[in-house]
C-alpha cells in the first residue's frame, strides 16, 4: 500500500511538472497519429483481454482508450 | 449445440470468474469507446481464432470469437453504438483436479452470446458515456451497466477519465444448499438449467418437486481512474488505477477436486477484491515513422494472487498503406493462498475450508510474442474508399503463447508430480491466436 501511494504521488508530480512544458496544438502532429493512441483498436483490445483473463488470474488495469493529441 | 460430458477442470472461459470479469471489462472498454463520441463513426468486424494444446488424446481447445460493433453520430455531440460478440468453444476438459487429471479428460462444446448498447455525449473538452450489456449461454447469465466520464484540462495535454460498471451474474449450479463443502456435488452437462423467457435462471424441479438445479448470484463492481499526459510532442504517458469487488458464487460448478477419498465440487471464497496499477508509455520516432510502446502492470487481490506484467511493442509504417506492429509480453503470478498442487489435496486435506483446481489460481508464467499487419486505406480529395468510407483498415494479427506452470508447494515432497494435474500441454508453446479484422469509418 505504501509503495502504491509513493508511486501515485510520484506520477502525479511528474504529470504536474509536465504541465509546465505543455505541448502546443501545432506540435501535436505525431501525438495525433493512430499508433500513439492507447487501445486504438477496441475490438482487438477486448479480444486480447478475453484471451488473457482466461489464462491468468489477474484482470483489469489496462487503462482507458484514447489519449495522444487531446483532440476530443 | 452439443453438450457432452461437461465437468470442467479447466477450459476457455472457466465458469463464473474469468468470464464475468471479461464481461465487466468489456463493459468498461465499451464505455471507453463510447466516451469518445466525437470519434469517427463506422462499423468494425473482427474474428479471433484461439487454439490451445491439450494432453490426454482428446484434442485441443478451440475458440472462435466473432465481434461486430457499429457506432453512429446522432447530431454534433451524441453517439450511439451497438455491439455483438460470441464465443464458440469446443475442446477437452478435465473432470477432476487430481494428480492424474488427464485420464479424466472429456470433451465439451458451448456457445455464448453477448449484446451491448452504448450512448455517448461529447463536448469541447469532456465526454460522458453510458452502456449496458447482456451475455447469455445455457448455464450462465450476465447483465452489466456502467458509465464513464473524461475531461481534458486546459491546453488538452492532460486527460482525466473515470469509469464504473456494475454486473449482476447468475450461474447454474447443482442444488447443494444443505450440504457441507466436502459433500457438494458438481454440476454435469446432463443437468438441466431452466430459464424464464429463455434468459433468466430459475430452479429446476424433479418429479417429486425437489430442487435439482438452481442459479447462484454474483455481483461485480468495477471502477477505474486514468490520467493521460502528453509529455512532449513525441511522447504520451498513461497511468491507471483499477479496482474490482466480486461478491457471490465464483466456483466452477462443473469442477471437482480430489480431496482425500472424496471428489466434491470446487469450493472457493465468495468475496474477491482486486486492485491493479498500470503505466503505459508511447514514444514516436519521427525519423523512422515508428513508435515504441512500453507498459507495466502490478496486480494484487484478496485471494493472495499477486502478479506483474511488462510489455514492449514496436509499430512501423511501411510506405503509405502498411503498418507493422511487433510485441512481446511477459506475465508472472503467485498462487492463491488456498491453491495446492493436486497431490497435497489428495494426501493432506483442504487449505482451510477451500479447495480449487483452477489453473488461473496456480503460480504460472505466461509469455506472448506476436505481430500485427494493418493495410490502411484513407479517403483522398473527397474520393471515398469504396465510395463510402473515410477510412478502411484490414488487420491481420498472430500471437503465440508460452506457458510455464510453477510448483505451488514443496516440489521435493510432491511424490505424485505435477505433470498431469492440468490438461495443459507439456510443450512450452502452449497456444496461438489469429485475428482478422476490418475497421471502417465514414
Amino acid at each position: 500500500m505504501r509503495r502504491t501511494l509513493v508511486l501515485v504521488v510520484t506520477l502525479a508530480g511528474l504529470a504536474s511538472a509536465c504541465g509546465r512544458y505543455a505541448v502546443r496544438p501545432n506540435e501535436k502532429e505525431f501525438l495525433a497519429d493512430p499508433v500513439m493512441t492507447f487501445d486504438g483498436d477496441p475490438q482487438e483490445a477486448a479480444a486480447d483481454d478475453h484471451v488473457l483473463t482466461n489464462r491468468e488470474g489477474a484482470a483489469g488495469g489496462n487503462g482507458a482508450g484514447g489519449g495522444g493529441c487531446g483532440c476530443n | 449445440m452439443q453438450l457432452t460430458e461437461r465437468q470442467r477442470g479447466q477450459l476457455w472461459g472457466p465458469r463464473v470468474t474469468p468470464r464475468s470479469v471479461a464481461l465487466a471489462l468489456s463493459a468498461v472498454g465499451l464505455l471507453g469507446a463510447v466516451g469518445g463520441a466525437a470519434a469517427d463513426d463506422g462499423v468494425d468486424v473482427n474474428t479471433t481464432w484461439y487454439q490451445e494444446q491439450r494432453q490426454g488424446g482428446q484434442g485441443g481447445l478451440t475458440v472462435i470469437h466473432p465481434q461486430f460493433d457499429a457506432a453512429v453520430d446522432v447530431g454534433e455531440h451524441t453517439n450511439l453504438s451497438l455491439g455483438y460478440a460470441a464465443d464458440a468453444v469446443t475442446g477437452a476438459t478435465a473432470a477432476v483436479y487430481a494428480v492424474d487429471a488427464v485420464s479424466t479428460a472429456t470433451t465439451f462444446s458451448d456457445v455464448r452470446h453477448v449484446g451491448s448498447l452504448g450512448l455517448g455525449f461529447a463536448g469541447r473538452r469532456a465526454t460522458l458515456g453510458f452502456s449496458g450489456s447482456v451475455g447469455v449461454e445455457r448455464d450462465y447469465l450476465s447483465l452489466s451497466a456502467g458509465g464513464n466520464a473524461a475531461i481534458d484540462l486546459p491546453g488538452k495535454n492532460t486527460n482525466f477519465a473515470i469509469s464504473y460498471s456494475h454486473a449482476r451474474d447468475q450461474a447454474c449450479d447443482k442444488a447443494n444448499a444443505e450440504l457441507q463443502p466436502l459433500e457438494r456435488r458438481a454440476l454435469t452437462g446432463a443437468d438441466p438449467c431452466a430459464k424464464d423467457y429463455g434468459v433468466f435462471g430459475k430452479d429446476t424441479l424433479d418429479a417429486t418437486m425437489l430442487v435439482m438445479t438452481t442459479w447462484r448470484d454474483l455481483t461485480i463492481d468495477t471502477a477505474q481512474a486514468t490520467v493521460t499526459q502528453n509529455l512532449s510532442p513525441t511522447m504520451v504517458l498513461q497511468a491507471s488505477l483499477f479496482g474490482q469487488v466480486l461478491e457471490g458464487f465464483q466456483s466452477n460448478p462443473y469442477r471437482r477436486v480430489r480431496v482425500g477419498p472424496n471428489e466434491p465440487q470446487e469450493h472457493i471464497p465468495d468475496t474477491r477484491a482486486r486492485v491493479a496499477l498500470s503505466v503505459r508509455l508511447n514514444r514516436w520516432l519521427p525519423k523512422l515513422r515508428a513508435a515504441v510502446h512500453v507498459s507495466g502492470r502490478a496486480y494484487s487481490d484478496s485471494w493472495g494472487v499477486n502478479s506483474g506484467t511488462v510489455e514492449l511493442a514496436y509499430s512501423q509504417y511501411v510506405g503509405s498503406s502498411l503498418l507493422l506492429r511487433l510485441r512481446a509480453r511477459a506475465y508472472q503470478q503467485t498462487a492463491a493462498t488456498f491453491f495446492k498442487d493436486a497431490f497435497f489435496y489428495e494426501t493432506e486435506s483442504t487449505a482451510g475450508s477451500y479447495f480449487t483446481g483452477d489453473r488461473e489460481l496456480s503460480p504460472v508464467r505466461n509469455a506472448v510474442v506476436g505481430g500485427k499487419l494493418t493495410l490502411l486505406s484513407v479517403a483522398e480529395d473527397d474520393k471515398k474508399v469504396w465510395g463510402l468510407f473515410d477510412r478502411v483498415d484490414w488487420n491481420l494479427k498472430a500471437d503465440v503463447f508460452l506457458l510455464d506452470e510453477l510448483p505451488a508447494d514443496d516440489e521435493a515432497a510432491n511424490l505424485g508430480g505435477r505433470a498431469t494435474q492440468f490438461l495443459s500441454s507439456d510443450q512450452l508453446l502452449d497456444a496461438f491466436e489469429l485475428q482478422l479484422g476490418l475497421r471502417t469509418a465514414w
